[in-house]
């Protein structure tokens, strides 16, 4: 399986494959900390989409995704997601920005 | 696969990680579930948990709604029809290869589960590579700075 190099891609590829079948797809998470790579996959074993890196700022991402993912299952694949990464989207430069000027 | 609370699978997840840092990965997977009312199972309409999907270490008395407590009888009200969506559930199983935990997330706590999970990734994915596109500037100023400004962001990290 080919891995999927943008993570906008993968996250919106990802999302759409969860909705469509919701009952089917899971959503692996995969860390080695001897390589230091995370490998993402999310799958319903029909269509498999994979995202591979060794950066620690997309594990930053993941956590979004994470949220996202917590959200659609947790609460229905109907609930609407832009809300909950809306909110992260803004805490997060915030954050960042503090720590880098320190 | 051993099915825990939260916290004692958050516990567990942890105990995985320091495992593997030397040898060995960790897997986490996140699985919708839905539970709906069983009719065949239970005609008295207890509370059981039917996966339209089946699981391996799903069966119908999993969910222990005691009939007799004050909450199952409210949620019993709500059901009147029998095979209709009850709630969801997020079912988060992990594995180090060897050994094999599980948890389930309801409605009503995925937000504090979420926040501890992204604790625990946050302390425990230390091995992945450092943003280096803004350490440019202080490459340029010098390199004794870098060796330092590196020792900084990992000690502000946790």
């Amino acid at each position: 399986m080919v891995y999927i190099v943008s993570w906008d891609d993968f996250v919106e590829r990802s999302v759409q494959l969860f909705r469509s079948n919701p009952e089917k797809t899971r959503y692996v998470m995969k860390y080695r900390h001897s390589e230091g790579k995370l490998v993402l996959k999310v799958t319903d074993d029909k269509e498999c989409l994979k995202f591979k890196t060794d950066q620690a700022q997309d594990a930053k991402k993941m956590e979004k995704l994470n949220n996202i993912f917590f959200t659609l299952m947790a609460r229905g694949p109907e609930v609407d997601v832009t809300e909950v990464t809306g909110k992260e989207q803004t805490a997060q430069p915030a954050k960042r920005g503090r720590g880098r000027k320190q | 696969m051993v099915r825990l609370q939260l916290d004692p699978f958050l516990n567990e997840l942890t105990s995985m990680f320091e495992h593997t840092t030397e040898k060995g990965s960790v897997w986490v997977t996140l699985k919708h579930c839905k539970f709906v009312l069983c009719s065949f199972c239970f005609p008295d309409f207890e509370f059981v948990a039917l996966a339209t999907f089946v699981f391996q270490d799903i069966d119908c008395k999993f969910v222990n709604y005691s009939p007799a407590s004050d909450k199952s009888k409210v949620q019993r009200n709500k059901m009147t029809t029998a095979g209709k969506e009850l709630e969801y559930k997020c079912l988060v199983r992990a594995t180090d290869g060897k050994k094999n935990i599980s948890t389930l997330v309801g409605t009503k706590d995925h937000q504090r589960f979420q926040a501890s999970y992204a604790t625990i990734l946050k302390a425990r994915m230390t091995s992945l590579k450092k943003r280096e596109k803004k350490d440019k500037r202080k490459a340029a100023d010098a390199d004794k700075k870098q060796v330092v400004s590196k020792k900084r962001s990992t000690t502000a990290k946790p």
